[in-house]
């Protein structure tokens, strides 16, 4: 017998003191309330009877303080926490994994299966032996513990109580290195998986990992999957009529049986389409939506069984959308003429066009963008982004190289924003010349005998700078002609051609946000509020709900705040089917063993438990004046 | 004060603590509301006049004894002894039965009415209601007894006669009767068989002793009582109870302590003690009817929740008071 808590010497003192001072209270008569009576003849009838049994009285006293010894020794004895020499030698050392993904937020069991897996993970913590020790940790798309190594149960309690799924894949993989990591050097270590084994190839899962020593169990959680997903939902404004919108969905039936489903999609809150689809087993059926309008900023894609009744995992069902926010800009045409680039400017319904001849540089008022046609005069204040068609030498942007004549695109930068989508190479010019750009400059696109289209920035504003007349060229015959101008005058309002209607849940998102803040509010689809930092211009975050995100950043004069989407979209969690076994490095993992409830070999419990009895017979005794 | 003075002083007798138990009890002082005001004095005279249905009034003396004698009330028959007037042979029966037997009358003569007050601290225990009830049973009495022209004595007694109201007659001279009792007080120790013994050495005139008292004698109830009959009075037992008594308000570890002699107890007051207190005070209540019933001596409970006119026509209902 060992004793893990107080040392040996301790306890004798503590047990010395607290003995005598019990003898000494016991012996010490606490004074009594005198009180008068009429006739005390009447009192010693009554007592007659006791003091033919006082031997009997003295030993119910001293059984009395048997019985307060007794508590006092099995109270002292719990502080030294005894444990047989045995069993400090070896214990268990536990990881926890516990599946968080959108699957276990499957309903086929009462009342989910995330509340079954901490139910479960609550009995494992329940059956720890007194010397083993046990992780809990979260696993969804990123691992969370949330306990230390420990063997206190109410630490457990709590970790076990922090659990909830959400709405995201499980890196299960990450998981398990995560636990092979925290288990590297402990005696015995264990690997609990609480999943419901949608986890995808367990051969992936197991590769460059090593389990050697190391037990892997697995708990099943889950019982059927009968389910209907979105698994894609994206919309997109038409670049040249930005009033309409498409949208692109993907529904999937993870079921082996056909399915009806009913789907309904929502703009700004009103519903816009109800159709009826039929899938087959295992059918994922993608459906476009074209020339939709009705919505100017967010959309919502619902199903529901046609049946009427809810699928066991109602999290993807339900898609969210955020179109890319309109806004009015105000375009400065500095052109002495040119028809093809008025006649451009007219498609997109939400420029304000304002031209002027060179000489009436610079009108009044504000400016997003301004397009010099031919001309390069001193930049304005109030001009914004700047676009050079065919600057000239003295006062453009970028300097002359050498004058070049029949050449095209050669090379462009087709990821750039302004050209993406956009076929170049065809373009044919008579005349022109090519730049000479900064270090600083980006070259957009380049002929053989050099860059021709160049981006930048000078005093603060963006520029772009084409270098020919786009009517020397067949270049304003083509489509990308408007293109071009209109994803130019995009970029410099901003508003991104290549704009994400949805986030995925899961990942680690970038959300553009104004590069002068170091941080940001986000405010989830639950409506609670975090503090996510800035980095380059993006807010990073590793969201884990499907919902409308509102990001506020503190920005002078007042604060900006956008919204975004985020959607589970994951096929894999998707398929909700549970499997009852999991193959993890190489071999079946096990059911739990060795987790048996009361079955503690801690000690001191068992004192403490006794001292529990003992302090009731006590008080029993003592009300019943077993013991007066 | 240190610890050991406070071991000392919690291990010392209460008695001692609290200094003199009549000190703290004993002293039933006179209250300030008048106990034989206007509206006693109204009851009185009531109760006078319902005493009187139950004899004829006299001239000499009102009250009818036992003392058989030369009276013209006829009271027995008794066999005829050699040397009995043969005047009082009742020859009617002689001639019916062929026995002789004599008649007796009973003799009439004014009689001596003693009320011996219980003035032990006892009777002033709580708020003094058994010492009032006392008093007024005493007053409301003599009352009657001094109405019928009977020679009417009060004592206060403990354990001697603390007071005495010279022998008195005549209704008139109530109001002596009511200074008295207003005069004495609760203080001393129950101890009616040495202070009766006193009462009987200085009282040579025979008559009815009504012996008003807790009977919380811790010489027994018995002695007193016994010393009257033994003596030739005729004893009336009233005995002022307090049910309240029956029932004390205690709870847990407590250390009782008589208020008369402050003998001291250690007691844990549990329900079922209170039960068995209650249990032993109906006994003992019960242990005096039983011998007072054994030596026809009359008894009569007086309650203190009862009003005193109420006991008064049931100690005339009980008879033996008034014959």
């Amino acid at each position: 017998m060992l004793f893990a808590g107080l040392p040996f010497a301790t306890l004798v003192t503590i047990a010395a003191v607290a003995g005598g001072l019990t003898t000494v209270f016991y012996i010490l008569k606490l004074r009594r309330r005198p009180v008068a009576v009429p006739f005390s003849r009447i009192w010693e009838r009554i007592l007659r009877d006791k003091e033919a049994t006082s031997w009997w009285s003295r030993l119910k006293r001293l059984l009395s303080l048997l019985l307060q010894l007794a508590l006092l020794s099995l109270l002292i004895l719990a502080l030294g926490d005894p444990r047989l020499a045995g069993s400090l030698v070896q214990g268990r050392n536990v990881v926890v994994l516990v599946d968080a993904s959108a699957s276990m937020k499957a309903r086929d069991v009462d009342p989910t299966r995330i509340d079954r897996a901490k139910a479960e993970v609550k009995k494992l913590v329940r059956g720890l032996g007194g010397t083993d020790r046990m992780l809990i940790a979260r696993m969804d798309a990123a691992i969370m513990p949330l306990s230390t190594m420990t063997g206190e149960m109410s630490d457990l309690d709590v970790a076990v109580d922090q659990l909830h799924a959400t709405d995201t894949r499980a890196d299960v993989k990450r998981g398990l290195r995560f636990a092979l990591d925290s288990l590297r050097g402990l005696s015995k270590p264990e690997i609990v998986l609480v999943s419901d084994g949608a986890v995808g190839d367990p051969k992936v899962l197991s590769e460059n990992l090593d389990f050697e020593g190391v037990e892997v169990r697995y708990v099943p959680v889950g019982k059927s999957g009968k389910n209907v997903a979105v698994t894609g939902f994206s919309v997109r404004r038409y670049p040249l009529d930005k009033a309409r919108y498409e949208v692109m969905l993907e529904v999937t039936n993870t079921n082996e049986e056909p399915v009806d489903v009913e789907l309904t999609l929502i703009g700004d809150g009103q519903i816009v389409d109800v159709s009826r689809l039929s899938l087959q087993g295992n059918e994922r059926l993608p459906r476009f939506y074209k020339d939709l309008a009705g919505a100017s900023r967010t959309l919502e894609a619902k199903i529901k069984l046609a049946t009427g009744e809810s699928d066991d995992l109602s999290a993807d069902d339900h898609a969210f959308a955020l179109m890319p926010e309109r806004r009015r800009a105000r375009v400065l045409v500095v052109t002495p003429g040119n028809t093809y680039l008025e006649a451009t400017l007219l498609l997109d319904e939400y420029l304000d066009v304002t031209s002027v001849s060179p000489a009436k540089y610079p009108p009044a008022g504000n400016f997003d963008v301004t397009i010099f046609d031919g001309v390069a005069p001193p930049v304005a204040p109030n001009t914004g982004g700047s676009l050079y068609l065919n600057p000239p030498d003295e006062g453009g942007p970028v300097k002359h190289a050498k004058a070049i004549t029949e050449f095209g695109f050669d090379v462009w930068d087709k990821k750039h924003p302004i050209v993406r989508w956009m076929s170049m190479g065809d373009i044919q010019v008579a005349k022109g010349f090519s730049f000479k750009p900064e270090k600083e400059d980006k070259v957009i696109g380049a002929s053989e005998a050099g860059p021709i289209l160049v981006a930048g920035r000078r005093s603060g504003r963006k520029f772009v700078a084409l270098g020919f007349d786009p009517r020397d060229s067949d270049f304003v015959l083509r489509v990308a002609w408007p293109l071009f101008v209109l994803n130019t005058i995009n970029d410099f309002i901003e508003e991104d051609t290549s704009y994400v209607s949805s986030y995925f849940t899961g990942e680690v998102w970038n959300i553009p946000a104004p590069s002068g803040a170091e941080v940001a509010t986000l405010k989830a689809p639950d409506g609670k509020t975090h503090q996510i930092p800035i980095k380059e211009g993006r807010a990073v975050y590793l969201g884990d709900q499907a919902g409308f995100y509102e990001l506020t950043v503190k920005t002078e004069p007042e604060a900006t705040t956008s919204m975004f989407a985020a959607n589970l979209s994951n096929i894999d969690e998707s398929r909700i089917k549970p499997s009852e076994t999991l193959e993890l490095g190489g071999k079946p993992a096990a059911l739990p063993s060795g987790f048996d409830p009361g079955m503690r070999r801690e000690i001191w419990l068992y004192l403490l438990l006794a001292a529990v009895i003992v302090s009731t017979i006590e008080w029993f005794t003592y009300h019943k004046r077993v013991t007066v | 004060m240190g610890v050991l003075d406070f071991f000392k002083r919690a291990a010392a007798p209460v008695s001692r603590r609290l200094g003199p138990v009549s000190r703290r009890f004993g002293s039933h002082k006179p209250e300030k509301a008048d106990l034989f005001g206007d509206d006693f004095q109204k009851k009185l005279e009531t109760l006078a006049i319902v005493s009187r249905r139950v004899f004829a009034g006299r001239q000499r003396a009102e009250r009818r004894t036992k003392k058989k004698g030369s009276g013209i009330e006829f009271a027995d028959h008794r066999d005829y002894t050699a040397g009995d007037d043969f005047r009082s042979v009742d020859w009617n029966i002689y001639q019916r039965f062929g026995r002789l037997l004599v008649r007796l009358y009973e003799e009439e003569e004014d009689l001596s009415i003693y009320f011996i007050v219980d003035c032990s601290t006892s009777m002033g225990f709580g708020d003094g209601k058994k010492f009032d009830q006392a008093r007024r049973l005493a007053a409301a009495l003599a009352y009657v007894g001094l109405a019928n022209l009977d020679r009417v004595t009060i004592v206060a007694a403990t354990d001697e006669i603390v007071s005495r109201m010279p022998t008195t007659r005549g209704k008139g001279r109530i109001f002596k009767v009511f200074d008295f009792l207003r005069r004495i007080h609760c203080d001393g120790q129950t101890g009616l068989g040495d202070s009766l013994k006193t009462f009987v050495a200085q009282h040579k005139r025979r008559g009815l002793a009504v012996l008003i008292s807790d009977l919380y004698d811790p010489a027994g109830f018995e002695a007193g009582i016994n010393v009257l009959r033994y003596n030739k009075f005729e004893p009336y037992v009233l005995h002022i109870v307090d049910p309240a008594e029956a029932h004390p308000t205690l709870k847990g570890d407590v250390r009782i302590y008589d208020c008369e002699t402050g003998e001291e107890r250690e007691v844990t007051v549990t329900a079922k003690v209170l039960e068995r207190m209650e249990r032993a005070w109906n006994e003992y209540k019960d242990d005096i009817e039983r011998f007072c019933t054994k030596n026809q001596v009359p008894y009569f409970a007086a309650d203190v929740g009862i009003p005193f006119d109420e006991l008064v026509l049931g100690v005339f209902r009980r008879g033996g008071f008034l014959r």
